[in-house]
């Protein structure tokens, strides 16, 4: 017997010649077609109700956002667009004024990292400097940045203690930072399956955060915990958030995205330091350009005792760590 | 009989089918609807997961693939078994797995539906998802081993769909259908099959960061695992058929079966035999990550009961059907493929994923274990697999047995 | 249909060209960003980024010249709260109440304590209190004090210069300017105190 057939129906037809007034199925399915309409009808008017998706003019901008293509393939107008489109979301959302930059690389540039192991002391303001200019989720405590106490006979930031938290720096200890590497042959590049994570020519290496579409491979792949996701919706108190932004560096990320240290692409572009070296009371942090041939991180390179984080994965990172 | 167009006899396919498909006892009735329910707890757990992001399930930036994840894997892995009934099948033309290899083709395409949906559920955004679509998105092939997945599962679904339809529409039409033209696509299928989970597993061989993965036997282990677990769940299946429908498989089905698992079980075995060797003989910085598994690291050792009881499991599963004391007595054989299934899908899954991820390339370890969330997603995916391989194999069974039946022998 | 023959040649063809194809991109010569660095030798001129402001008005040109020509240092005399010291030094005796205390009385020295304990006038010139003396009697400005820490401290006063040793301020493009010695180091007490770090790295929760 089917499960869909109705005795009631037949019997009808048979008894009374009547038409059949089919109450089981077609009645159901008229209801059903009925409270599909009044639903969608509610849904969608519910919907465009201000609070619940944002007024419209959010909806428009994110609607707009949503079809963006790639940053690499974007032309001038459409980076100007999207830019704008951010900034005035920004506006909205949060009641912020930010300005973002699309700054391209500066020709002649490859940016390089000197980390002077001898001088950290671990009293990690290149973190907590980082976390403001990179406007970071403080619900997860983001930190693109790890400190680590270290134990003489210890090479690397693997082998160390990275939570620690007391007076520093402690006899007979000594500090090593980790972050991305910006790797030359990165491994991340070559896992994203939609090319959002990619190479700058100026060496860094950096995440269109509205092409990712979060599937953390890249974060399987990168051997120096270089990367952070998004697990939920980050929060920045408004009164913290760095105005000074660049869209492939500290504007806001969203939930479900990929995010890493940029070497302050945002800062380094216009020719300032990244905020990690700048912020180093100690002066163990040294950035620079490592084509300039006079540059104070080639100094470091020629004249130091100079290594790489697990060199033997052939990942050509840009991060030397040097004793004096 | 009165020559029907093709369109007509396209649409009375369809509506047959689902007319087989809808239809049943009460038992069936029941069956579909408890289905129903754990789908519809899936999809709940999962707008819970929509509306407070990933931050639901107990993922971290340490342990950044889990539950799903290794659900994936292993289905894939089940999906890639069908190749088991497909090959001697069609090409040593073996009557008996003839007999059954529409089921081991469902099977597949279900375990595909299940893996794919696993990915999705994992993906941060998957409204962005069109991203990775070549010419509308960008296509990272051949860098990114995860094009490469993607391409080979969705053409491995596609074959798995096409070639059983067209075989059962020749059938329902009572015509035997054209070798020449589903043979080309079942050779390739072949080498498809072996190809996805090849190419599953090279996505964690193909990683340098992790130690643990980084090692050539994960492709042969996968397949070899694959292999076991695969023909088990179908001989679970085939049991399930023989005792609930008039579809009758024989007695030297489940011995080649059972023939199959043993030899694919005991490779497994002497693979993780070499695995361990490796690890432990001379344990290095990167045995930590086996020691973690196997032992406990710094205090974390939610791990260890899990992966002996795989491994017991596994052995024991092995044994029962190696030995085979019942004679392919399904009183004996059933718990047996059951063991084997479950201990391969631990050891493939969560401990294969977290132990990779553990320690973190910073040195730091964790615990993992799946939230309620992802339980319940899991749950709702297992569901809909179910779902789809009995939507599809009641009509499937009910058109061979017709046309097995109606045959002249 | 091809011939088996053509079929064997064909797939032996194909085989071939992936092994040559792969043997050769293996080995090829593939340049990392160390031999980049190498062939990096034409000069960068760091004028080039309009972006980078001109030099703060509270630095001086350095006595030493760097890997790069010319650079910048902080100046220390406009820091340093009761500078000139010859409003009060002058040859003749202080006529203030406790006035060591009141000037001095902020500054602890304790410095090279297990090598070569100093003094006041290891460093300050007795008879031009403005102005630091090193031990062979040339006189050094405050806003150099590079040229008289040097003495001991040779090592880092060789990467001050180049740039490994101290701190760029704030901009790592245009004119380089650096801090001195003494914005950082305590010339009387250089050993820098323990303190507690700015934050800290919250455990994961499992």
């Amino acid at each position: 017997m089917g499960f869909l057939k109705n005795k009631s129906c037949r019997q009808q037809i048979t008894d009374e010649h009547r038409p059949c007034q089919d109450s089981g199925r077609r009645e159901f399915l008229k209801k059903a077609v009925k409270a599909a309409a009044i639903g969608g009808t509610a849904v969608v008017t519910g919907c465009q109700a201000p609070g619940l998706l944002g007024s419209k003019e959010e909806f428009a901008l994110q609607f707009q956002e949503y079809f963006k293509a790639h940053y690499r393939l974007m032309t001038e107008k459409e980076r100007d667009a999207t830019i704008n489109r951010l900034e005035r979301l920004a506006k909205l959302q949060k009641n912020v004024d930010v300005q973002i930059s699309s700054k391209e690389a500066m020709p002649g540039v490859l940016f390089g990292y000197g980390f002077n192991v001898t001088r950290c002391e671990g009293y990690m303001e290149c973190v907590s400097a980082c976390v403001r200019e990179n406007n970071l989720d403080r619900k997860s405590n983001t930190q693109y940045i790890r400190i680590f106490e270290m134990e003489p006979g210890q090479m690397t930031p693997d082998a160390g203690k990275g939570k620690f938290f007391n007076e520093v720096p402690v006899d007979g200890r000594f500090y090593m930072g980790a972050q991305c590497n910006h790797c030359d042959n990165a491994p991340c590049i070559k896992a994203c399956p939609t090319k959002a994570t990619y190479k700058e020519p100026d060496g860094i290496v950096v995440v269109d955060y509205d092409w990712c579409i979060g599937c953390r491979y890249c974060m399987a792949a990168c051997p120096y915990y270089g990367r952070r996701f998004n697990w939920n919706e980050p929060v920045v108190p408004v009164k913290e958030i760095t105005k000074k932004q660049h869209y492939l560096g500290n504007r806001q990320r969203r939930r479900g995205q990929m995010e890493k240290c940029t070497f302050c692409v945002q800062r380094t572009r216009e020719g300032r330091l990244p905020a990690c070296a700048e912020a180093c009371p100690t002066g163990a942090r040294i950035f620079g350009n490592l084509l300039d041939p006079k540059s104070e991180i080639r100094f470091v390179l020629e004249n130091k005792k100079v290594f790489r984080w697990k060199e033997e994965l052939g990942t050509d990172p840009k991060f030397w760590y040097f004793i004096d | 009989m009165t020559q029907k167009s093709s369109v007509r006899q396209m649409i009375g396919f369809i509506t047959d089918v689902t007319r087989w498909s809808l239809s049943g006892g009460i038992g069936y009735q029941l069956f579909l609807c408890l289905l129903v329910v754990f789908m519809m707890l899936g999809v709940f757990a999962y707008l819970v997961q929509w509306k407070l992001g990933l931050a639901v399930t107990h993922m971290s930036d340490i342990v950044s693939w889990g539950f799903y994840i290794a659900n994936f894997t292993f289905l894939v892995g089940v999906a890639a078994a069908a190749v088991m009934l497909i090959l001697p099948s069609y090409i040593f033309k073996d009557k008996d797995f003839h007999h059954v290899v529409i089921i081991g083709e469902v099977v597949a395409i279900g375990a595909l539906v299940m893996s794919m949906t696993f990915v999705f559920v994992d993906l941060g955004r998957p409204l962005q998802g069109w991203h990775i679509l070549p010419i509308i998105g960008l296509f990272n092939w051949p860098s990114s081993l995860l094009t490469w997945d993607i391409l080979v599962l969705n053409v491995y679904l596609v074959l798995n769909m096409s070639i059983p339809a067209y075989i059962l529409y020749c059938h329902y039409n009572n015509t035997e259908p054209d070798p020449r033209k589903y043979r080309p696509f079942v050779f390739i299928s072949i080498f498809w099959a072996f190809g996805i989970h090849l190419i599953t597993a090279f996505l964690y061989e193909g990683l340098p960061a992790r130690p643990f993965w980084n090692n050539p036997l994960m492709g042969p282990r996968f397949l070899a695992s694959a292999f076991a677990a695969g023909p088990a769940l179908i001989t679970v299946l085939l049991v399930i058929i023989h005792n609930t429908t008039v579809f009758k498989i024989p007695k030297q089905t489940f011995n080649k079966l059972r023939l199959i698992i043993v030899i694919s079980a005991i490779i497994n075995l002497i693979m993780l035999f070499s695995e361990v060797f490796k690890e432990f003989y001379f344990p290095t910085h990167h045995s930590l990550s086996a020691e973690y598994l196997y032992f406990g690291l710094d205090g974390h050792n939610s791990l260890v009961p899990w992966i002996w009881t795989a491994i017991s499991i596994n052995i024991i599963g092995t044994l029962l059907l190696a030995f085979n004391p019942g004679k392919n007595r399904p009183l004996l054989l059933l718990p047996a493929c059951i063991l084997l299934f479950v201990g391969i899908w631990i050891e493939k899954g969560i401990g294969l994923i977290v132990p990779g991820l553990v320690p973190s390339p910073l040195g730091e370890v964790v615990s993992y274990a799946p939230s309620w969330v992802e339980i319940s997603i899991a749950l709702g995916i297992l569901a809909l697999g179910m779902f789809v391989v009995t939507m599809l194999l009641k009509p499937a069974l009910i058109i061979e047995h017709r046309f097995k039946s109606e045959k002249p022998s | 249909m091809k011939t088996p023959k053509q079929k064997k040649y064909g797939l032996a063809t194909v085989l071939g060209l992936i092994v040559i194809l792969t043997g050769w991109n293996a080995y090829s010569e593939k340049s990392g960003v160390v031999q980049t660095i190498k062939n990096a030798a034409a000069p960068f001129d760091n004028g080039s980024v309009e972006s980078v402001p001109p030099a703060p008005e509270d630095t001086v040109l350095a006595q030493v010249r760097y890997q790069g020509g010319v650079f910048r240092v902080e100046t220390r005399k406009d820091k340093v709260k009761r500078f000139q010291c010859s409003q009060c030094h002058n040859n003749q005796p202080v006529a203030i109440a406790n006035a060591v205390e009141t000037a001095h009385g902020d500054i602890t020295l304790n410095h090279g304590y297990k090598v070569k304990q100093l003094a006041c006038f290891t460093c300050h010139d007795k008879d031009n209190r403005d102005v630091l003396i090193t031990e062979k009697g040339t006189k050094v400005d405050m806003d150099h004090s590079y040229q008289l820490c040097g003495q001991c401290h040779f090592r880092q006063k060789k990467d001050w210069i180049g740039g490994a040793h101290g701190k760029r301020v704030s901009w790592w493009a245009g004119e380089r300017v650096v801090k001195n010695c003494a914005s950082c180091h305590d010339p009387h007490a250089p050993r820098f105190e323990k303190r507690w770090p700015k934050t800290y790295s919250r455990p994961f929760t499992e």
